[in-house]
């Protein structure tokens, strides 16, 4: 198992180096952000796979937390525009246009960077954390995991968009300054964000893994396969589930809040219910149960989204060739591309002789699910 | 004189909302899949409804058999080709019927175009009458007409032939109905197709009322799927007393705040109604 661990950890290291070394050979300012906007969406990916490949929680409502990190961020860049854009008394320009006297309280803190960096985290960990202590107390599970988070994120962006005075409504928050921090200028078309996209990234997806690998990650693992038969043993269900839900959102919070430096704006659209389940197909396709499969299933997926709609021909088609590749993926494979690899790879040593690596690798394999998880 | 209007505003809404549920009902019911294309199915008939008056100049009444028969055989085909191999995933429906419905979504875009599409009211029925005190439109009320009758067949189907007998059985136990020699697949199709067909029926009836749009399907899936979370999932009387209580109170509380505030309250209130009684409001006791 050793052995098969240290594996796993090049191939990560290898693919995060790859992606840190991308603008040595990518000059073009306009390729580096698109890049840089794919890997935002990977993290975001990375968070799902978190919650849904190794926990078993369909979190159809990721996007909730990717979009309260992301206005977390813009609330603080707005408040840093220059005046030009702003009311008197720097008051943010939507705010004048509704009317708004006096900075709400909640935006004050927002002055401070280090506050709203602390928040673009924090904010959506609480909410996550609250959400799966109302689901996971009361031994919500499956289906009705997702109906409730989905309800939960059409609630919070119906929100965002009602208090058009607070949150700028349909239009999001535009017009950002751009991010200053430890001396440097994250311009968004410049390599400077890329990297720093490329390293929050890194940083993500080893914490991703190292969770799994902990001894509460494999719990979280016995929780998706055989929930009561972990509870019969004593652990306490909902709080590791919790927990999961917790570090995913965490994750996506920081995938927000990069997402708003990349963008220079943000929109209810990123709460949206079209973004959050499209992050669930990104990691069926990439495969769930892979963080690095999931990351790569958004960034291959996404990628290959924006490159197709830009080309006249594909523009009108693309949406209906994803839904299909999307159908077969989940009807042929369920463990999406990485499981697809695994098999290829455990078949390769079985031929050179490991027939225990073969066995370690269909242990992660989708549980049949007992008929009895149907609401009757 | 306000309340009543408000009554039949929200009578009005939960006839529409019941007309879509029930099909979703069904198929949840009996074959538990989470079927997500189920507003792209009120998408296609609403479409249907524009092509039969565009093209064959035939009026929306004499137009809704056929509408019905083709979203069913659609319904069927979709049951075969994909949920067929699904049964025993469930949460792998919901992402199958969501791809499904970004296809016919996307497809009924390229085939009928992007804009809006206006399908004509009967002329017979644009005539206002008067009920409760309150002047609405025939339409409305055939509507509401529609949904009873459509309720009160899938009621007798269900607990009144051979046909709803096996489908019962089948949702009870699949494999010990299998023992005694139901076809669940068959059934399954067919209750596929059946849910499918109402579900076009439903898109055809509000499309005089609402602009026809490939997106038009996405609001009605959700609010189906509160109606029968709220109802509970093996109720059919349930599903409508909650189509009832989910039109009422949008209707209240859209006139007390807005639309937006009156939709975020009836979500949530489902959420907390989700956690404590996952069966639903009118859930009869089953042994499971």
């Amino acid at each position: 198992m050793r052995n098969r661990d240290l594996i796993q950890y090049l191939t990560y290291g290898g693919v995060c180096l790859i992606i840190l070394l991308l603008p040595v050979f990518v000059q073009d300012a306009f390729l580096l952000n698109k890049s840089a906007r794919y890997l935002v969406l990977g993290i975001l990916a990375v968070s799902l796979s978190l919650s849904w490949g190794y926990t078993g929680i369909l979190n159809l409502g990721q996007a909730t937390a990717f979009g309260l990190g992301s206005y977390c961020m813009a609330m603080a860049l707005k408040l840093r525009t220059i005046p030009i854009h702003t009311g008197a008394e720097g008051l943010p320009d939507f705010m004048v246009w509704n009317n708004v006297e006096k900075l709400p309280w909640f935006w004050e803190p927002f002055y401070s960077m280090p506050f709203a960096i602390v928040a673009g985290i924090a904010v959506p960990v609480l909410i996550a954390a609250g959400l799966g202590w109302f689901m996971f107390r009361g031994r919500v599970t499956g289906v009705y995991v997702a109906i409730i988070t989905l309800a939960f994120l059409v609630v919070v962006n119906l929100l965002f968009i009602d208090q058009q005075r607070f949150t700028g409504g349909f239009n999001g928050i535009t017009d950002l300054a751009q991010l200053d921090l430890l001396g440097f200028t994250f311009d968004a078309y410049g390599a400077s964000s890329y990297y720093l996209i490329a390293i929050c990234l890194t940083f993500c997806l080893f914490f991703a893994l190292l969770v799994t690998k902990s001894k509460a990650g494999l719990i979280l693992q016995a929780i998706r396969d055989h929930e009561n038969r972990v509870r019969y043993f004593g652990y306490d269900v909902a709080r590791y589930k919790i927990f999961a839900v917790s570090v995913s959102a965490a994750i996506a919070g920081v995938a927000g809040m990069l997402y708003t430096i990349v963008m220079e704006f943000a929109s209810p659209t990123f709460m949206g219910v079209q973004l959050s389940l499209s992050v669930v197909i990104w990691c069926a396709v990439g495969g769930r149960q892979s963080l690095l499969g999931s990351m790569l299933g958004a960034i291959l997926v996404a990628g290959m989204q924006g490159a197709l709609s830009e080309s006249e021909t594909f523009l009108d088609t693309w949406t209906l060739v994803m839904g299909l590749v999307f159908v077969l993926v989940v009807l042929f494979l369920p463990k999406g591309l990485a499981g697809a690899a695994e098999t290829l790879m455990g078949r390769l040593f079985r031929t050179s002789g490991h027939p225990s690596k073969t066995a370690a690798t269909t242990q992660g394999e989708a549980p049949a699910r007992p008929a009895a998880s149907r609401p009757t | 004189m306000e309340i009543m209007s408000l009554v039949v505003t929200g009578l009005s809404i939960a006839s529409i909302l019941l007309l879509v549920a029930l099909g979703l009902a069904i198929i949840y019911g009996v074959t538990g899949v989470i079927n997500l294309a189920h507003g792209e199915l009120v998408m296609i008939g609403a479409y249907c409804a524009w092509a039969m008056q565009s093209f064959f100049g035939l009026g929306l009444l004499a137009s809704l058999p056929l509408i019905f028969l083709a979203t069913a055989l659609l319904g069927w085909i979709i049951d075969r080709v994909v949920i067929r191999h699904l049964y025993d995933r469930p949460l792998d429906t919901i992402l199958a019927t969501w791809g499904i419905g970004v296809m016919a979504q996307q497809a009924v875009r390229l085939l009928a175009g992007g804009e809006l599409r206006y399908v004509e009211m009967p002329e017979a029925m644009n005539h206002p009458v008067s009920l409760l005190g309150v002047e609405i439109p025939i339409f409305r009320i055939f509507i509401l007409g529609l949904a009873v009758a459509l309720f009160a067949f899938t009621w007798y189907l269900i607990f009144r032939t051979t046909l709803g007998l096996k489908l019962r059985a089948i949702t009870q136990s699949r494999e010990i109905a299998s023992c005694f020699g139901v076809n669940s697949n068959r059934i399954y199709g067919l209750t596929f197709a059946y849910g499918a067909g109402l579900a076009g029926l439903a898109g055809a009836v509000v499309s005089p009322l609402k602009s026809v749009a490939p997106e038009m399907g996405t609001t009605y899936v959700v609010d189906a799927f509160m109606v029968v979370v709220l109802g509970g999932v093996e109720s059919l009387i349930g599903s409508v007393a909650s189509a009832f209580i989910i039109g009422q109170s949008s209707s209240a509380v859209a006139f007390y705040a807005n639309d937006t505030i009156a939709k975020a309250l009836v979500l949530l209130f489902i959420v907390i109604l989700i956690r404590f009684r996952p069966q639903g409001l009118f859930a009869a006791k089953v042994r499971s």
